[in-house]
């Protein structure tokens, strides 16, 4: 089966250091995949306004793949298949060019996207649809760049949020990770209610699935006993809270449980701290949030999490004599690491790229021979 | 004021896990100048220095932390009366002469031996 380079982005964050993708990527390249086709149909109709179809098997046989992942991040090389039996027909039809047409379209869209100009002049409305899935793996501080011959065009959860604003469809589902109690499960209907804590309450469907952890949450409502709902949500192209479309995974939250304290956290407002005090910058804290849930091991213990008078957190372990700290600078996206024995004096402190995973894994391994661990 | 004299030190809300302060209770912001503030707990007691705190000074506090004079001594930091207006009962303990780094270990040891004590006062 015959196959030409078809584009070489550049996945750029933390998750890719190690220049392989994560699977939950594979997702989204498979609506990419769709969404070129789409794009190059459209391209057809745009040259052919006499026609009211496509030829008959325009797209058969072809197929965009991923060939190789190379280094510097990550690099997915996707290659155009065409299946040789149609490939004479196809090349003949010049579906390639317009593959390559769709290709040049949706970049010049994130790249419109990304300067904060109109999308839709380069990608109609229906097909701006498409970044509802493609690039919704992506979290705050990641990017897929594309190569645009002169500058790159950065595809992030910002310059998505702006395609899907200009989408027909303006409501946009995204990955969701939310935090609440459980007031209301209806176990014959196999449904519960989820409170946030602004006390808004969102229906949700999937009780069978998590009926252990959703009941158990139910159960405790008024011990205040939370859970965790990870899934698929709605949300407005501002942003707003829409409601739940699927649940994944659901999971009882610890008192220490991080995340939560961190979406405590960024309701601080400038001057918490008597007057003076900055707020925690909110894209700082959905970073630290996404790489601390990512990176922690489960078999260490919580810290607990404060906020810093400089806008930064400082995360904080007891563990027999020996006092630690890990102050953390959200923009900087460094930590100062600090430990000391109270009873010996003995102190060790080091400064950590929080971006780097080996930083990461250097103060997982220290808590643990610390013997920072959970106790349940 | 004498070595035994317990130093009363508000803890903000936010400072405040599940009970636990953080050794930030024990550092002084940008703002204080190298100074902590704490009350003279000879003038007054651990309640009314928080009903003065979040009342006639409109600040917060979620609780009382007790250190003596004594104990800042032994981390080489003099505690000396600084009454203010419509604070009298004011004592600063002066950090001026440490680096950020002697800050932050005599902060951790001073956490446990404020919390080893206990709270002094809890809002209810």
């Amino acid at each position: 089966m015959p196959s030409s380079p078809f584009l070489k982005p550049r996945l750029v964050g933390g998750r890719f250091e190690s220049h392989d993708i994560p699977l939950e990527f594979l997702r989204d390249w498979a609506v990419f995949e769709e969404l070129v086709l789409e794009v190059a149909k459209w391209r057809f109709f745009e040259a052919n306004p006499g026609r009211q179809r496509s030829p008959r098997g325009f797209f058969q046989g072809v197929s965009l793949r991923l060939s190789t992942v190379e280094e510097g991040s990550a690099i997915p090389v996707i290659v155009l298949s065409i299946a040789s039996s149609v490939a004479p027909m196809l090349f003949g039809s010049d579906v390639q060019g317009y593959l390559e047409e769709s290709r040049e379209a949706i970049v010049s869209a994130i790249n419109a996207a990304e300067l904060n100009k109109s999308a839709a002049d380069h990608l109609p409305e229906n097909c701006l649809g498409y970044f509802q899935v493609f690039g919704r793996s992506l979290r705050d501080g990641e990017a897929i760049e594309f190569d645009t011959g002169t500058n790159s065009a950065r595809l992030t959860t910002e310059s998505r949020r702006r395609l899907l604003a200009a989408a027909k469809d303006a409501i946009v589902t995204d990955r969701m990770v939310i935090v609440g109690t459980i007031p209301e499960a209806d176990q014959e209907k196999g449904t519960f209610n989820i409170q946030l804590a602004d006390e808004s309450r969102f229906p949700c469907k999937e009780l069978v699935r998590h009926q252990k952890e959703i009941l158990e949450a139910f159960n405790g409502y008024k011990a205040g006993v939370r859970v965790r709902l990870r899934g698929v949500a709605r949300y407005t192209a501002g942003g707003e809270f829409q409601g739940v479309d699927e649940v994944t995974s659901a999971s009882i939250v610890d008192p220490l449980d991080v995340l939560s304290r961190i979406e405590e956290l960024g309701q601080l407002k400038d001057g918490w701290f008597d007057g003076q005090g900055k707020a925690p910058p909110p894209n700082g804290l959905s970073w630290f949030a996404g790489v601390f849930d990512d990176t922690y091991s489960e078999r260490l213990a919580l810290p607990h999490v404060y906020p810093t008078v400089a806008g930064g957190l400082r995360g904080e372990w007891s563990v027999g004599s020996r006092e630690i700290s890990l102050e953390v600078d959200l923009k900087g996206r460094t930590g100062e690491w600090h430990e000391l024995d109270v009873n010996t004096d003995e102190e060790n402190g080091r400064s950590l790229s929080l971006d780097l995973p080996a930083h990461w894994k250097w103060m997982m391994e220290r808590l643990g021979e610390l013997g920072a661990l959970r106790n349940d | 004021m004498t070595e035994n004299t317990l130093l009363w030190r508000q803890v903000h809300p936010s400072w405040i896990q599940e009970g636990r302060p953080t050794s930030q209770t024990f550092k002084p912001t940008l703002k204080d100048e190298g100074k902590l503030s704490t009350y003279d707990g000879d003038a007054i007691a651990a309640q009314p220095s928080w009903s003065h705190f979040t009342g006639t000074l409109r600040r917060e506090s979620m609780g009382v932390l007790g250190v003596t004079v004594g104990e800042f001594q032994a981390e080489t930091l003099p505690s000396a009366h600084d009454p203010q207006p419509d604070f009298p009962q004011h004592v600063s303990v002066d950090y001026t002469a440490f680096s950020s780094g002697q800050i932050e270990k005599k902060s951790k040891r001073l956490r446990v031996v404020a919390t080893t004590r206990g709270w002094q006062f809890l809002p209810g």
